[in-house]
């Protein structure tokens, strides 16, 4: 039987999603053996391939445009999208920043923060526009299943994933793995 | 009880007559979720997390205020119900900060268990756009208003329990919020930082300053036990982790308090910066050194030993277990004949032999006579049960000084000469109660008795355990100048001890059992340490008379021991046998208070 193509990415996020999906230690080996990791952020090939995949996982929040086009993209090459992680479910820690607003925070961090000199407010078209509000990944996309979690448990991604292969689509995780702290 | 018969998801479940829907299937152990109603509390249905489908109803309807009535015909968990629990959570999840992982509560929040329970996994409404302010302006604890669900919780805690009516609601819809008074900071305001508020609050809005972020309720311990702070004796609950207290938080199901306690009782006790004494101390060459238990027992057994009772002088804090204070009796007055013994706190003088109320009638009263005490200052909680009784129509009358706490919610404020006027209302009333404390004249003591039999009497004795220590003989009577062998027990009460041993001439002995480091322990020749209240067992005997367990929580500081112990111990060096076990003790302590 061949693979499972699955792609992975993060949006904004701090791959601590990723690091929990690693934490399903050995049983990475037996995963291996029936899925296909295509694309990730720690795998040479970065963008999700155009053929497509089965599975996209999403980590992180969507903070800029930057964020919305590869959420698009990721959406329109895979199947199935899971969102994983508080972030990509709720809005995460990135989105304590609407309690402030975008200006707010930007002018905090790149201008008036402690030890900055002569600050500079980051402004070039190579990067994403920031939005105003800060989403979870379910307001641009549309998401087959949510895993929240900060991080995720590791046998969150595991049930997760087996299920799939098992050719089932688990709508809401089981109570022991559905936890949002 | 007339009983009603329902049936609830096919179940035929019969509960008295006037129950609501929650309450007929809590008793049947039917589970049905709640986020504004509390036990006990009076139920608004301001959340509608509890809706249900009641066959003939037009709508949903909330459960937690719903009578049931004969052949009620209920669905609790219905395809309907839990599509409109999960819109109601999604609008609840969609208004403010309710984001878990950085939140204070996570873990043991009502409305995040809500959310595992119908599978909200993420926002299906916009969420929060702007941020609400933290008021962190009280000593003890803040509020939070990004995490408040507007349940009403605190408000209805703060008006129906406390009575403080400190906390209100202002403005309609999204834009209601929580306030203080007219809206002033919350330290600004009339709150009296019961802190009552805090313990029904079901998120994170309500937070203790002291024990945030110490942990999850899983990996806590609560030890039921009485506070000892004042003469009330509130069932508490002492929250620990690890060894150390995090909090304390009321007691539900205690008699006396019903789940209430005031800043006394609540904060108090955990932000006492005083020094403890953690090992037994001894004078030897002028200067107080570290000693041995052995070496500090056998020093004090020894001069009490050769000492004759005339000589022997013993003085007690009411803030003592009741098996303390009864070996103390056993010990000083029954073996070793002393007779001059006192306590260092005044006593409410007493005015029958036999119990004539108890603090349960003051919310059943019309009319509410305090007199000679401060509940305000002295008793909080008893003054939150009068203030309650106030708001339920009972007139009090105050007999006291004009700073007298209670004197701005009197109907009548009088000097204690004119008790006559005051008792001439209470014989005209229905239901009336005195309240009176140390601050009674002989004169209006003997006016009071007049109402004998007409009005419920409780005492608001000063100090802790003072109705034992004044039953086991510890009343004023000391005389310090014949003192040669001086035994205080002073425990945790915070005294200026420089003018009871001036009082007990320059050259007497002094042993003090105390907990702090203090003036008197200073000039002391033997200090014992003693465990505090979150650190021994025991009992005490409240106000009212009714005795209550106290449990210990966590180990003693250092060398400390248990108040009653240290007695015990002396008494063995002594060569006197008084008993062996805690039990045993506790057992003839009760029996000789009643």
């Amino acid at each position: 039987m061949a693979k499972v193509k699955v792609a992975t990415d993060w949006l904004a996020g701090c791959a601590g999603c990723h690091m929990s999906l690693l934490d399903i230690d050995e049983r990475i080996v037996k995963l291996l053996e029936l899925v296909e990791i295509t694309s990730s952020p720690v795998t040479d090939l970065k963008h999700p391939p155009k053929e497509g995949v089965t599975v996209g996982i999403l980590e992180g929040a969507i903070c800029n445009t930057h964020n919305i086009e590869v959420a698009k993209q990721m959406r329109e090459r895979c199947q199935i999208l899971i969102a994983v992680g508080d972030c990509a479910t709720f809005g995460g820690i990135p989105a304590m920043r609407n309690l402030c607003g975008t200006d707010e925070a930007l002018k905090r961090a790149y201008l008036d923060t402690e030890t900055v000199v002569g600050g500079l407010i980051p402004d070039s078209d190579e990067l994403g526009k920031p939005l105003e509000m800060v989403t979870g990944v379910g307001e641009v996309v549309k998401v087959d299943l949510f895993i929240p979690g900060c991080p995720p448990r590791a046998d969150a991604f595991w049930y997760a994933l087996t299920e799939l292969l098992a050719g089932r689509v688990p709508v809401i995780l089981p109570r022991e793995l559905f936890t949002y702290d | 009880m007339t009983m009603v018969n329902i049936t609830m998801n096919g179940q035929k479940v019969s509960a008295p007559a006037g129950s609501t829907i929650l309450q007929a299937a809590k008793q049947a152990g039917i589970d049905i979720p709640t986020l504004c109603d509390h036990p006990a509390l009076i139920p608004v249905g301001a959340c509608r997390i509890c809706v249900v489908e009641v066959k003939g109803q037009r709508t949903l309807i909330t459960a937690c205020t719903f009578p049931i009535t004969e052949g009620l015909e209920i669905q609790t968990e219905s395809e309907q119900v839990v599509k409109a629990r999960k819109l109601i959570l999604d609008l609840l999840f969609s208004e403010r900060n309710h984001y878990c992982p950085y939140c204070e509560m996570s873990g043991d929040c009502e409305l995040q268990n809500l959310g595992y329970r119908y599978g909200l996994d993420h926002f299906i409404y916009p969420t929060y756009t702007k941020g609400f302010p933290v008021d962190a302006t009280r000593k003890y604890f803040l509020m939070d208003h990004n995490r408040c669900v507007l349940c009403g919780r605190c408000e209805r805690a703060c008006g129906d329990l406390v009575a403080n009516h400190t906390l209100g609601l202002r403005n309609r819809g999204a834009s209601s919020m929580i306030h203080a008074d007219a809206n002033v900071p919350f330290g600004q305001s009339t709150c009296v930082s019961c802190g009552t508020c805090l313990q029904v609050c079901p998120t994170g809005a309500l937070c203790d300053k002291r024990s945030a972020y110490m942990g999850h309720d899983i990996q806590m311990e609560h030890i039921k036990s009485t506070c000892n702070q004042c003469s009330i004796g509130c069932g508490m609950e002492i929250v620990t982790r690890g060894g150390n207290v995090l909090r304390i938080v009321g007691d539900w199901d205690a008699a006396v308090n019903g789940g209430l306690l005031c800043k006394n009782g609540r904060f108090d006790p955990l932000y006492d910066e005083r020094k403890r004494v953690t090992g037994p101390l001894l004078r030897r060459g002028g200067k107080l050194q570290q000693a041995s238990w052995e070496d500090a027992l056998k020093a004090v057994a020894e001069r009490i030993g050769s000492a004759n009772a005339k000589e022997i002088g013993v003085l007690t804090s009411s803030n003592a277990t009741n098996e303390a204070l009864y070996l103390l009796n056993q010990l000083f007055c029954k073996e070793l004949k002393a007779d001059n013994v006192g306590l260092l706190n005044d006593a409410a003088p007493k005015l029958f032999e036999k119990p004539q109320g108890a603090l349960a009638d003051i919310i059943k009263s019309d009319v509410i006579l305090v007199a000679g005490c401060d509940p305000v200052k002295d008793q909080p909680v008893a003054s939150f049960l009068i203030k309650h009784s106030i708001d339920k129509g009972a007139r009090l009358i105050v007999v006291d000084g004009k700073d007298n706490g209670l004197a701005p919610f009197a109907y009548m404020n009088l000097e204690m000469a004119n008790i006559s006027k005051a008792i001439d209302i209470a014989e005209r009333a229905q239901k009336p109660v005195v309240l009176y404390g140390a601050g009674v004249t002989e004169k209006a003591a003997g006016a009071l008795k007049k109402l004998q039999g007409k009005a419920a009497f409780v005492s608001l004795e000063p100090g802790v355990n003072t109705r034992a220590a004044v039953s086991f003989g510890f009343n004023n009577g000391f005389k310090p100048s014949a003192v040669k062998v001086l035994y205080t027990l002073l425990g945790e009460q915070n005294i200026e001890g420089s003018d009871v041993l001036k009082k007990a001439g320059e050259n007497a002995f002094v042993v003090v059992q105390a907990s702090f480091v203090s003036p008197l322990t200073e000039q002391a020749d033997v200090v014992l340490p003693m465990a505090i209240w979150s650190e021994r067992a025991g009992s005490l005997t409240n106000t009212e008379g009714s005795v209550q367990k106290v449990n210990k929580a966590v180990e003693p500081s250092g060398e400390a021991k248990p108040d009653w112990e240290v007695i015990s111990l002396l008494a063995d060096k002594l060569g006197k046998k008084l008993g062996a076990s805690l039990g045993e003790i506790s057992a003839r302590a009760t029996q000789e208070l009643k």
